[in-house]
């Protein structure tokens, strides 16, 4: 059948369609003469009439500006210092501001401090930090998870990083510290040249069932690029730690991570740096037909096999049609009556949406519906279409002698108009057979989150690459219907023994259901 | 504003004052244990050391911070000390030990790092804190409960200003024999609230006997969150009062009542147990397809396909008693189905110019509702009781002024652009690139206007009998309008 390399799975598509529309019915212009004009109007914040000052002021002055602050005498310290924490103001103002709170009440509250903290983090004063340290420890009975996730970014990035895993202990006790302590952490750990307690904390992340963050990818892969500069330090041979960031890449694999064109030169760069192999890696695209432009290799199959796909098949008509309750998208007996359908019916290469179908254009859909059956007939394709009860009343939009001809030249099943015709669409086609595809629009991702877990999330969402036919642009009176081509390799992290393939984002707008373009091809030969 | 030292941390302060170099203090300002003022300190240290040594000077100062906190831990450690001393037989231990202690700490620490948090905690809390997971969770808890304490302490301390006044008046003005405010003397008789308390019961009793049955559908426990429940009793608790209120009460039934689950627990709770005891409206744990025969049962939903146009006074309707603030479109719909009950939802499309909102409405709105179309018949009157933030106006305004040429072109081919669920003109369009990318210029205005155009006809046609299944629609003839397009 002619097909067409835009599929509605690769990255970007749907910006561009989005793009697209906006031009057609050109709310474009529209939104930006609303942009313009609106200021985002704002309450009144807390340090409104506040001015930061631009140098260290001794106590005096700070004793003036108190009195001259519109704000209430007590909560002066704590909007003063906000206030230099988001003009970005030197250090030392702060100190200043810090040394008349000192004096005039002889104690500073933990607000303040923990204010000031910000400031020194984020301004990189990592020695004035660990001062902070020891005071807060000392002037309060415990830290809270704001200051803790401070003073562990503050610490990886010194030479006493150890000092973070204590207070990443006393974290845990009361709250799941998150990916981002774990990631600095890590990355202060691999800074050090300490490998070993580095894979032990990206252990502990994967244990608490958390996805690590790039950052921590890429912290990793250049720790191993930074060769066995310290490798006695970091307790972990050259070796294992090759073999770990290969895990990792499994781990890419097994979750369908892409990673983003930083990480991809990460990795990159590792695999140039291991001694006795000859990988070279280069950036490229992969033919429509599966087969890589950089090493001239094939790539991985999108069918699945038969285990993945028995598997799937179970699970669509347990989650997807059954789920917790029938009745929700349709009713037992409607679903034993397709069951018994699909049973005595000849095996089909194509399972019709109707009603998506149909929709394409405004009115006349019956007419739609037509076109794509006849072209489907012409190619000799055994077809199943799917609707709903409705289509087989008389209307405008659905004509008799139109539905007629359709139920000739295809097997037709209709549901009742209260139940939902998708996961009949989607039961019909695995239970046909590897071969049978389905052809729609709907991108099924109401359906698909009804399933339990990642895995069979990422095999239905494989399948459906495979296997969903969609209609290439519009179809016009006369012409004939196209339909997208279906990709016949998988968009996921490979590798055979001599050959690793990486599909990264390049800068492209990616929905969470389109599939990258680019490569990155490592190749090791001699 | 003068803070106070403490005897140790002032002799700090003129230890380190005096390590800086100034001498330019009077030793007669500083009497021991007294408060010095900063500002004779400043003027003569900065007289002195900016000329010289500006930088040294500043770095000093900067510090000094450092050097008070740290010795105020020193001052707070040696008083800890004693404390602990006094206090050794105190033992503020909680249970399960060291996670409670932990959340309580990280709760205080939050206080004072200037989180939205309650000051005063209970342990039943501290629990229920512990066992939620995720920070966010935590933080969204702590924040309800600190602005319940809000509140609280808000009326508590109206109340106290009020005993005041009070307290001042009788001060002022003690209440004797000779003080006492005169009887009010009318020839209306004065009028007492349990007169009207023992009205209504009579009313509900009478209901109970002879009033018609209106069913509420309690078995949605599973499918709610604590707060969701907690809000359904709410609603429930309006509920009955406005049927109480009415001219002509139902005859209120909770179905699905588990005797054990939390639905009837909070109920109880919040009703105290004889009040629940006295209130005239029937509980069972039975579903309500075994207490009424089921040709008499229509179920109330939003995602039925079939529209109610009449009040049927020999039907009992069956309402779900669920809140879906996350929205579970069909989870009532689903058990109508497969209790094979008819069903019908509110002509809520054919009356009201929709704009944004869930077409699902509240008990209490439901309640009102349906009173008041027993009481009236009139579905204008009835309607008005939806949130008005939901929809612009009855059509019935609108069509005085276009009545003229656009009734009769739309008839023909406004069929739905694509075959929606039940929701007809609903602005909350849940399908995003689902069914159909390209023509998806539909908003929910745009549906909206297109649907308006088609109700353009009177709506006062009254309907003899009311075919709430589809079977029955089967049976009927063949050139009735599809059940999408009814108006």
């Amino acid at each position: 059948m002619p097909s067409f390399p835009t599929s509605v799975f690769a990255a970007g598509n749907a910006k561009r369609t989005t793009e697209m529309l906006k031009r057609k019915t050109a709310l474009a212009s529209l939104e930006q003469e609303d942009a313009a004009g609106d200021q985002p109007r704002r309450r009144g914040f807390k340090t409104d009439g506040l001015v930061a000052p631009d140098r260290p002021l001794s106590p005096t002055e700070w004793k003036k500006q108190l009195e001259e602050a519109p704000c209430s005498p007590e909560r002066f310290d704590v909007h003063m210092m906000t206030l230099l924490f988001k003009t970005g103001a030197e250090l030392d103002i702060a100190k200043s501001l810090l040394t008349f709170v000192a004096l005039e009440t002889g104690t500073m509250s933990y607000q303040l401090l923990l204010q000031y903290l910000t400031l020194c983090v984020k301004g990189g004063h990592d020695a004035e930090a660990l001062d902070c340290y020891q005071i807060m420890r000392g002037a309060f009975p415990a830290l809270e998870t704001g200051a803790s996730s401070l003073f562990i970014k503050a610490f990886s990035r010194t030479e006493s990083w150890r000092e973070a895993l204590p207070i990443l202990r006393d974290m845990k006790k009361v709250i799941a510290p998150s990916t981002r302590n774990y990631s600095d952490i890590i990355g202060g750990a691999l800074l050090h040249g300490a490998a070993a307690p580095a894979w032990q904390l990206y252990d502990e992340v994967l244990g608490e069932g958390l996805t690590p963050l790039p950052d921590t990818w890429r912290a990793l892969f250049e720790g191993g690029a930074r060769g066995g500069r310290a490798e006695e330090e970091g307790g972990m041979s050259p070796a294992e730690y090759g073999e770990r960031l290969l895990g990792v890449l499994g781990y890419m694999r097994d979750n369908q991570v892409y990673p983003e064109r930083n990480l991809a030169d990460a990795i990159k760069t590792w695999f140039h740096s291991l001694p006795g192999h000859h990988w070279r890696g280069e950036w490229t695209t992969v033919s429509p037909k599966g087969v890589c432009k950089g090493c001239g290799s094939e790539l991985e199959s999108i069918q699945l096999t038969p285990e993945e796909y028995t598997h799937l098949e179970a699970r669509v008509m347990a989650d997807i049609i059954q789920g917790k309750d029938v009745f929700q998208k349709t009713t037992a007996e409607e679903l034993e009556s397709f069951k018994a359908f699909v049973k005595r019916k000849p095996v089909f290469d194509v399972v019709v949406d109707g009603l998506n179908v149909a929709n394409i254009v405004k009115g006349r859909q019956s007419e739609m519906l037509l076109a794509v059956v006849c072209e489907l007939e012409r190619q000799g394709l055994t077809t199943l279409v799917l609707g709903r009860k409705h289509m087989l009343r008389p209307s405008a939009s659905w004509d008799r002698r139109n539905m007629g001809l359709i139920q000739k030249k295809a097997h037709c099943f209709f549901t009742e108009n209260t139940s939902e015709d998708d996961p009949f669409l989607l039961y019909a086609t695995l239970h046909s057979g590897n071969h049978c595809r389905f052809l729609s629009r709907d991108l099924m991702r109401d359906h698909k989150a009804c399933l339990p877990d990642a895995l069979t999330r990422r095999l239905f969402f494989k399948w459906q690459r495979g296997h969903q036919l969609v209609i290439h642009g519009t179809v016009a009176q006369g012409r004939r219907v196209g339909f997208q081509m279906i990709s016949p390799y998988d968009t996921i992290v490979q590798s055979t023994g001599v050959s690793w393939h990486v599909p990264y984002d390049d800068s492209v707008d990616r929905s969470s259901y389109e599939v990258p373009q680019s490569w990155l091809c490592l190749t090791n030969k001699p | 504003m003068m803070g106070l030292f403490s005897r140790r941390v002032s002799v700090e302060l003129w230890r380190l004052w005096s390590v800086s170099g100034t001498r330019h203090f009077s030793i007669g300002t500083f009497p021991t244990g007294q408060v010095c003022s900063p500002r004779s300190f400043s003027s003569g240290r900065f007289l002195r050391t900016d000329a010289s040594q500006p930088d040294q000077g500043d770095k000093i100062d900067l510090d000094l911070w450092k050097s008070v906190m740290r010795s105020q831990t020193a001052v707070d450690e040696s008083i800890e000390d004693d404390k602990e001393q006094v206090k050794k037989g105190d033992s503020t231990d909680y249970p399960s030990g060291c996670v409670l202690a932990a959340t309580r700490e990280l709760v205080s620490m939050w206080r004072q790092a200037g989180k939205l948090v309650p000051d005063k905690i209970t342990d039943q809390d501290v629990k229920t804190l512990a066992e939620l997971t995720t920070k966010s969770s935590k933080k969204k808890y702590l924040k309800f409960l600190a602005i319940r304490e809000g509140h609280k302490n808000k009326s508590k301390e109206k109340q106290e200003k009020k005993r005041a006044e009070r307290e001042q008046r009788l001060a002022e003005f003690p209440e004797t024999l000779e003080n006492r405010p005169p009887v009010k003397n009318s020839f209306l008789m004065q009028y007492r609230d349990h007169w009207l308390d023992r009205l209504l019961g009579w009313r509900g009793a009478q209901a109970m006997n002879f009033g018609q049955p209106l069913v509420f559908d309690m078995s949605y426990e599973a499918h709610m969150t604590p707060q969701e429940l907690t809000n359904s009793v709410s609603q429930m608790l309006e509920v009955e009062s406005c049927n109480r209120r009415s001219l002509d009460p139902f005859h209120l039934h909770l179905c699905n009542l588990q005797p054990e689950g939390g639905y009837r627990q909070q109920l109880v709770k919040r009703y105290s147990e004889d009040a629940w005891d006295r209130l005239l409206i029937t509980e069972t744990p039975q579903r309500h397809v075994d207490v009424f025969p089921q040709e008499q049962l229509v179920y109330l939903t939003a995602d039925s396909p079939n529209v109610l146009r009449t009040f049927d006074p020999s039907k009992v309707y069956v309402v779900g008693a669920m809140v879906d603030r996350s929205i579970q479109t069909g989870r009532s719909f689903a058990t109508a189905k497969r209790l094979q009950m008819a069903t019908a939802r509110l002509p809520l499309d054919q009356f009201l110019r929709w704009e944004i909102g869930a077409k699902t409405l509240t008990l209490d709105q439901m309640i009102r509702i349906l009173l008041t179309i027993k009481d009236t018949g009139s579905w204008e009157q009835a309607l008005a009781f939806v949130p008005k933030r939901k929809h612009d106006g009855f059509y019935q305004e609108k069509k005085q002024s276009e009545r003229g040429g656009t009734a009769a072109r739309d008839r023909g081919d406004r069929y739905p652009q694509r075959d929606q669920r039940e929701r007809q003109g609903s602005a909350r369009e849940p399908w995003g690139a689902g069914r159909g990318g390209q023509d998806r210029g539909v908003s929910g205005k745009g549906v909206g206007m297109a649907w308006e155009r088609e109700y353009k006809q009177p709506v006062t046609r009254i309907r003899s009998s009311q075919n709430s299944t589809t079977e029955d629609r089967r049976r009927t003839d063949k050139t009735r309008t599809p059940w999408y397009q009814q108006d």
